[in-house]
């Protein structure tokens, strides 16, 4: 079978020509790429350079729950998604997401809804370089929501499972026991 | 009452206070009273980020009112910025 999604965390330098090479498809008339890149300045300051740091398996687990969201949404698309982890210089490749489709809408709407919601969900965190020496980790967006969020759906699961089952909710029949 | 040890890796902002940190809780803590007890271990501007940030293990998110009755290996994600 040939595979859709490609979701990585690399320690490598990332590669554009293996993302092309992912989603090309001759089905496919359209190939939106999408590229982040580090910049040399953040709110005035000049920076030299950034250090992600990431958490590789829930990363890798995100980026795939994302991509097969987008695939739910657009059909028959193909992706490539992969994240740098370490430090870069200014103008290094922190990110490289491709969409391949039949036409460009979707690859284009797929792209810009992978990177956003990455940029939400995605266990990732920035630590800017400074001139003078000195770094700073950024603010970002707080997973509390989605924790929440999750927590209801569970609960909905739960309800579900024991509706099914008969389970009693609190654990005590090895149900989980999820408060 | 029983004790279980607790094993929290730690990302992004909390990196400066080491890979990880390591501490006891009664067992039966849920996530909220863990990360009360992690952030008197944590000095400065962190100690209340701790509470803008999510407890996970290597599967997922967990919610604040998730139990702990026994060890558990766990991370900090603090306010994620990808991309």
């Amino acid at each position: 079978m040939i595979q859709s999604i490609h979701t990585s965390v690399s320690s490598n330098f990332l590669n554009i020509q293996n993302a092309y090479d992912f989603v090309s498809d001759p089905a496919h008339g359209a190939v939106d790429l999408f590229i982040g890149a580090v910049r040399n300045h953040h709110e005035g300051k000049p920076v030299t350079g950034i250090t992600y740091d990431i958490h590789d398996e829930l990363a890798v687990k995100e980026f795939q729950e994302i991509c097969m969201e987008a695939q739910n949404i657009w059909e028959g698309i193909k992706i490539y998604l992969s994240h740098y982890k370490g430090k870069l210089d200014v103008g290094g490749i922190s990110v490289i997401i491709a969409v391949s489709a039949a036409h460009r809408t979707e690859a284009f709407e797929a792209c810009r809804y992978i990177i956003e919601e990455l940029k939400k969900r995605a266990p990732v965190w920035k630590q800017e370089h400074y001139e003078l020496g000195n770094s700073e980790w950024l603010p970002g967006h707080s997973l509390m929501a989605n924790a929440a969020q999750l927590e209801a759906r569970l609960l909905q699961e739960d309800k579900k499972t024991q509706k099914s089952s008969g389970g009693c909710g609190n654990g005590a029949c090895g149900c989980g026991g999820r408060k | 009452m029983t004790e279980i040890a607790i094993h929290i890796k730690l990302f992004g902002a909390f990196r400066k206070f080491g890979d990880a940190l390591d501490f006891s809780v009664p067992a039966g803590s849920t996530v909220a009273a863990i990360k009360k007890v992690m952030s008197e271990f944590i000095k400065g501007k962190e100690s209340t980020l701790v509470f803008d940030s999510v407890l996970a293990n290597d599967n997922a998110v967990l919610p604040d009112n998730y139990i702990f009755e026994a060890n558990a290996k766990l991370c900090i994600l603090p306010p994620v910025c990808g991309g």
